[in-house]
């Protein structure tokens, strides 16, 4: 077993915590304060060629490994989960599917550009009523002519309402559940689809996420994207597994921001005639949240891997989404200890970690439903 | 314009350092940087390039495997190509042996113009500048602001000296120390990045160098580190109480009398 990254990785690594502690991390507590879409730091970062990351050089991207991605969103992450999402939003989710199946015509009006940043893309799943029971989707797309007729509402959309494009899921026959759903490339200007309410969130501020109305919206037949009518929910579990393990990188990512902030905190802060980490109940805080971290980030990398030779990383992934997410978590609320009643504070860092880290409970699937998979895959049908 | 830019990997200032129980050697945390003065000059060197027709920018240090990490970057900004003089045998104290290696590095690789960081912030030495050049018997500016082309053989730079400016004419070739504000060094794209990733970089011998072999033997260096001792913790800060700017500042005078002896 080789647990080192590479020279090229460690490169990589190197080359995106610089980038976001120069460019990201001291815009995160503005973002944050505003919550307004962060559009100078998108042009600036964007331009800098990341939105490619994972794919092929010889249409503009990066084509990062598995291993390099994840250390990607971690680090973007550490830096501004707010802004975090919604770049995600564009590298993975919001252009898998144009990416895989779109046509020539609809590669060069929608996934290059979104590469370049000049774009915003995104990827609706969630309904007011149905998130992970993607079975429950009530959006419907009805054949038109030469194309679909789609209605329907989504909610809790990243970067929803400031998308440039997004990939809707819909079913296309709802008596047949989740072997009835297809996705289809809605754009921006396409009569009947708008933009409703934007949500005033807890945590992940900057990103703007709201509801999408698709009100009698026709779209061409070329933006049914799949190879097969009804394979919408095989594609979801072809790219599942890197959103789990994407979510649970950038879980790790706001934990080390936490972490890095109340380490510098604990070496500094006097209580009692001396830094109150010379005191064993702070040590113990540090050396718990380590080994934690420590565990989520080899599941993440060990998840990454497999995805990247090719291997079934489906229990896996679920159980580092759901891992990284809960030691997130108790990163985050050591922190806030640490740090006393400052971190109770609005002028200071942890309470926005504390927040920040509350969202990642639910994308990629509550633990609730990913507890239910591990178990059930574990023992099988009786 | 042939340009040869020297840099220096440095611990981050961030990054947590040791004595370690020799009091002679330190143990760093594993956060490196390129040298916050160096990637001026790398920066320079790409502008520059943009402005010369047909130049070259080559990049090179002295140091251990991990450097390549600080060669790199300097790719991913926008260096042409990349040299790691290997310094595992031979890791010295002395900045006159890393100066005359250096210098025979730019001997033999040939250049118009060198560029380097003003000092290390690490050592803080701020001599291998001047001592390269002098080896090389060019002329050299320290610290400069600003750099202009005249024509092919001449530059114009610019350097802050005390309440005003100074300007000056360099005959090329010659080395330039650079300093802060003279550009902000561009965060890299990814297709530097990329580049950078899959650069060959070549590791030089210093013995390749044509220098004698008295100066890379061990007991060559002229100076020698004795120890290290940490900075002496500072007194917690007392704040002064008062109703009114007038009884604080009585208090600080009465504690600046009493206390500090300092009045």
């Amino acid at each position: 077993m080789d647990f080192t990254l590479t020279e090229q990785q460690e490169f990589f690594k190197k080359v995106i915590v610089d980038t976001v502690d120069k460019m990201v991390a001291p815009k995160a507590q503005e973002i944050d304060e505003k919550d307004e879409f962060p559009w100078e730091l998108w042009k600036e970062f964007t331009s800098l060629g990341y939105l490619g990351l994972r794919y092929p050089e010889e249409i503009g991207g990066m084509n990062a490994d598995k291993i390099m991605c994840m250390t990607f969103y971690e680090e973007i992450a550490r830096g501004s989960v707010g802004f975090a999402q919604s770049v995600i939003m564009n590298i993975l989710m919001g252009t898998y599917f144009i990416y895989r199946f779109g046509s020539d015509s609809i590669k060069e009006r929608c996934l290059y550009p979104a590469m370049r940043g000049e774009k915003i893309a995104t990827m609706c799943f969630t309904e007011d009523q149905s998130g992970s029971d993607l079975g429950a989707t009530r959006t419907t797309a009805v054949k038109d002519g030469n194309g679909w007729r789609i209605n329907g509402t989504k909610m809790w959309i990243t970067n929803g309402p400031i998308c440039d494009f997004c990939t809707v899921l819909a079913t296309t026959d709802p008596s047949k559940g989740l072997k009835g759903l297809d996705f289809f490339l809605v754009e921006k200007g396409t009569p009947g689809f708008s933009s409703g309410q934007i949500l005033n969130k807890l945590g992940c501020r900057g990103t703007v996420t709201g509801e999408l109305v698709f009100d009698n919206v026709w779209v061409p037949e070329e933006n049914l994207l799949g190879e097969e009518l009804g394979k919408g929910v095989n594609y979801v579990g072809d790219i599942l597994d890197e959103v789990r393990l994407m979510t649970g990188a950038m879980a790790l990512g706001i934990a080390k921001g936490a972490y890095n902030e109340g380490l510098e905190f604990a070496r500094k802060r006097v209580a009692f005639g001396q830094p109150i980490g010379n005191y064993q109940l702070i040590r113990e805080k540090f050396a718990d949240m380590d080994t934690l971290m420590n565990a989520a980030r080899l599941m993440i990398y060990y998840g990454a891997w497999m995805l990247e030779n090719g291997m079934d990383s489906r229990l896996i992934a679920a159980e580092a989404k759901m891992f990284a997410t809960e030691v997130c978590l108790k990163v985050v609320d050591e922190v806030t200890r640490i740090y006393g009643a400052n971190a109770f504070a609005y002028e200071y860092t942890p309470q926005r970690y504390f927040r920040d880290a509350r969202f990642l409970l639910y994308g990629g699937g509550t633990h609730e439903v990913l507890k239910d998979f591990i178990g059930r895959s574990i023992i099988g049908k009786l | 314009m042939n340009i040869l830019v020297f840099i220096k990997q440095v611990a981050d200032t961030e990054a947590r350092i040791l004595i370690k129980g020799d009091n002679r050697s330190l143990e760093i945390e594993n956060k490196y940087n390129l040298n916050f003065f160096d990637e001026f000059a790398v920066e320079e060197a790409i502008r520059l390039k943009g402005k010369v027709k047909d130049s070259k920018i080559s990049v090179c240090t002295y140091g251990g495997k991990k450097a390549v990490e600080a060669l790199r970057t300097a790719i991913a900004m926008g260096v042409d190509q990349a040299y790691l003089i290997d310094n595992t045998d031979l890791d010295t104290d002395d900045p006159l042996i890393t100066a005359k290696i250096l210098a025979g590095f730019a001997k033999k690789e040939g250049f118009d113009l060198i560029l380097c960081g003003r000092q290390a912030i690490d050592d803080e030495n701020g001599n291998i500048g001047a001592m390269v050049a002098e080896l090389l018997k060019i002329p050299h500016v320290t610290a400069i602001t600003k750099l202009e082309v005249a024509d092919d053989k001449k530059i114009i730079v610019e350097s802050d000296i005390e309440g005003g400016k100074e300007t000056k004419e360099v005959q090329l070739p010659a080395l330039l120390t650079t300093q802060k504000g003279i550009n902000e060094p561009r965060v890299p794209l990814i297709t530097g990045v990329m580049k950078a990733m899959k650069a060959n970089i070549p590791v030089v011998d210093p013995a390749s160098l044509g220098l004698s072999r008295e100066l890379l033997s061990r007991d060559a260096s002229k100076i020698k580190i004795l120890s290290y001792e940490t900075p002496k913790g500072r007194p917690a800060v007392k704040m002064i109480e008062g109703e009114t700017p007038e009884e604080k500042v009585k208090k600080l005078i009465k504690l600046l009398r009493e206390e500090a002896k300092v009045l």
